[in-house]
C-alpha cells in the first residue's frame, strides 16, 4: 500500500465532495444534482488497493456526512458499501464502456438506495420523501454523464495496476 | 476474483469493521440529539471548508451566472411582456386588497403581534448547499461573531427560509423550512386559524391543522404565529382550497413563499428569541404559590 497513491486518491474524493456542495447548488438538472463523491469512489476503485479504496470511501463519506446535514456515518457506511460492492465486480471478466457504464449507474443506484435506506433506519424518513424514484435514478444518471472523464481524471492521477474491468 | 483468499478475508474484514464503526458513529449522532462531540467535528470540519468552499463558489457564482444570462436573452423579451402584463394585474390588486391589509393590521394588533421589519437582522450569503438533493440545508458566511445563535430564524425578501442548527465562529448551517425534521407553527391570515407546516424534503410543504373550524382558501397566506420563529413572517400559500377532513382535522399542502432554488442572500434574524413569545407565561414561572409569604419569591 502506497501512502501517495492513498493521499491523492483522498485529495480526489475530498474535492469531489467540495465541488458537490459549491457547483451544484447551482447546477441542478430536473433539480437533482450528480453523486459526485460517489463517482469518485468508484472511479478510484479500479485502482487501489481494497483496503485503500476502502478507507478513501469511508473517509470521503465521513466529509461528506460533516458538510451535509445528515447524521455522522450515513454517507461514510454508504460509500463503504459501494466501494465493497466495486471492488468485488471490478476483476470480473468483462470490459466495454457500456458495461463500465452500467456498473457506474447501479453502483450509484445501489449507494443511493443504501443512503436511503440507513436514512430511514437513523430517523431521517428518506423512504417517505417525495419523488423518491428521481432522487434514486436521476443522480444515477448524471453520474453516467460524469463517468468519463472523472474515470480519465482519476487514470492520470493514480497509476493504474492493469485490472480486467478497465476498459 | 482476488489475488489470494487471504485478500479477500482483509478487505471483508475492513468492510465490516467500517460498517460497524459507521453505524455506531450514526448512532452516536442521533442519540445525542446535536449536544456532542460530534457538533463540535462538525463545526471543526466546516470552518475547514468554508474558506475552500467560499473560494469555489466566487470562482463558479459569476460564470453560472453568465451562463444563465446568455441562455436566457432569448426569452427576455416574452418575459418583459409578461411581466408587464404581470405588473398591471398586481396593481390592480394592491388597490383592491388595501382594504384587506388594514384588517390584518388591526388582527395584528388585536394578537400583539410585532412585524418582523422591525428585528434586527444579520445579512448573510449562502456559499454552499447540502452534500445530496437528500440534505435540505444551506451554509452562510455569517456566524456567532455577528450575534448568530442556533434557534434564530432565516428569511430572505419573500419569506422564511429556515432556522439556524449549527453555528461557528464565523459561518453557519441553515436548515430548511422543507426538511422533513423541521416544523413551523403558522396561522393563516384570513381566518387566524393556526397550525403547523412541515417539511416533506422537496418544495412543498405539508399543512395540518388540529382545530379547523373553516376551510383553508387556495391561495391564503400562511404566517409564522410566533411560537419558534418570530411571528408574521410569510412562510407560504395554500396550494388548494381544502376543508376538514375528519373532525376538525385538516390537512393540506403549501407553496413555500420563498424560491428554495434561487436563494442567494438571507437573513438572520438575531433580535428575536422564542423567549420573547410569550412573555406573561414566563412570569408565572417565577411567581411564587400564593400560599407562601407574598413578599417572597416574586420579582
Amino acid at each position: 500500500m502506497t501512502s501517495g497513491k492513498t493521499i491523492i486518491a483522498l485529495g480526489l474524493v475530498i474535492a469531489a465532495v467540495l465541488i458537490q456542495t459549491t457547483v451544484f447548488q447551482y447546477i441542478r438538472p430536473l433539480g437533482y444534482a450528480p453523486a459526485l463523491g460517489m463517482l469518485t469512489v468508484i472511479a478510484l476503485a479500479r485502482f487501489l488497493d481494497p483496503e485503500q479504496t476502502l478507507f478513501v470511501a469511508f473517509t470521503g463519506g465521513f466529509l461528506q456526512d460533516l458538510l451535509g446535514g445528515s447524521p455522522l456515518g450515513l454517507w461514510a457506511s454508504t460509500f463503504t458499501v459501494v466501494a465493497f460492492i466495486a471492488l468485488k465486480i471490478r476483476d470480473r471478466e468483462i470490459a466495454g464502456t457500456p458495461i463500465v457504464l452500467l456498473g457506474v449507474f447501479g453502483l450509484t443506484l445501489i449507494g443511493q438506495f443504501t443512503y436511503v435506506v440507513l436514512g430511514t433506519l437513523f430517523g431521517q424518513g428518506t423512504i417517505n420523501r417525495p419523488g423518491l424514484v428521481g432522487h434514486l435514478l436521476v443522480p444515477a444518471l448524471y453520474n453516467v454523464v460524469l463517468a468519463y472523464p472523472i474515470f480519465w481524471l482519476t487514470k492520470i492521477t493514480v497509476r493504474p495496476p492493469e485490472r480486467t474491468w478497465v476498459s | 476474483m482476488f489475488p489470494s483468499g487471504r485478500r479477500v478475508d482483509r478487505s471483508t474484514a475492513l468492510f465490516v469493521t467500517l460498517l460497524a464503526v459507521g453505524f455506531l458513529i450514526a448512532t452516536f449522532d442521533v442519540r445525542s440529539s446535536g449536544d456532542s462531540i460530534t457538533t463540535v467535528i462538525r463545526g471543526g470540519a466546516q470552518t475547514l471548508a468554508a474558506p475552500v468552499q467560499e473560494a469555489i463558489d466566487f470562482v463558479v457564482r459569476p460564470v453560472v451566472g453568465f451562463v444563465d444570462g446568455i441562455s436566457n436573452v432569448a426569452g427576455l423579451s416574452d418575459q418583459n411582456e409578461r411581466l408587464e402584463a404581470e405588473v398591471r394585474r398586481l396593481e390592480q390588486r394592491l388597490r383592491e386588497t388595501s382594504a384587506l391589509e388594514r384588517r390584518v393590521a388591526e388582527l395584528e394588533a388585536i394578537n400583539d403581534l410585532a412585524p418582523p421589519e422591525d428585528l434586527a437582522t444579520v445579512t448573510a450569503r449562502i456559499y454552499s448547499a447540502g452534500a445530496s438533493t437528500f440534505d435540505q440545508i444551506r451554509l452562510i458566511n455569517r456566524g456567532s461573531e455577528n450575534g448568530i445563535v442556533v434557534g434564530q430564524a432565516v428569511v430572505d425578501e419573500d419569506g422564511l427560509v429556515g432556522r439556524v442548527d449549527l453555528v461557528t465562529r464565523s459561518s453557519s448551517r441553515v436548515r430548511l423550512i422543507t426538511d422533513p425534521l423541521v416544523s413551523v407553527g403558522v396561522r393563516v391570515q384570513d381566518t387566524n386559524q393556526t397550525g403547523v407546516v412541515t417539511g416533506r424534503g422537496d418544495d412543498v410543504l405539508r399543512l395540518d391543522m388540529f382545530d379547523a373550524t373553516q376551510p383553508v382558501n387556495k391561495g391564503a397566506v400562511v404566517l409564522t404565529d410566533g411560537s419558534l420563529f418570530p411571528p408574521g413572517i410569510v412562510v407560504g400559500f395554500a396550494d388548494e382550497t381544502k376543508s376538514a377532513d375528519v373532525g376538525f382535522a385538516l390537512r393540506t399542502t403549501i407553496d413555500p413563499a420563498a424560491a428554495f432554488s434561487q436563494l442567494d442572500f438571507v437573513k438572520v434574524v438575531v433580535g428575536w428569541s422564542p423567549l420573547d413569545a410569550d412573555p406573561e407565561a414566563d412570569d408565572s414561572l417565577v411567581d411564587a404559590p400564593s400560599f407562601t409569604d407574598p413578599g417572597l419569591g416574586r420579582r
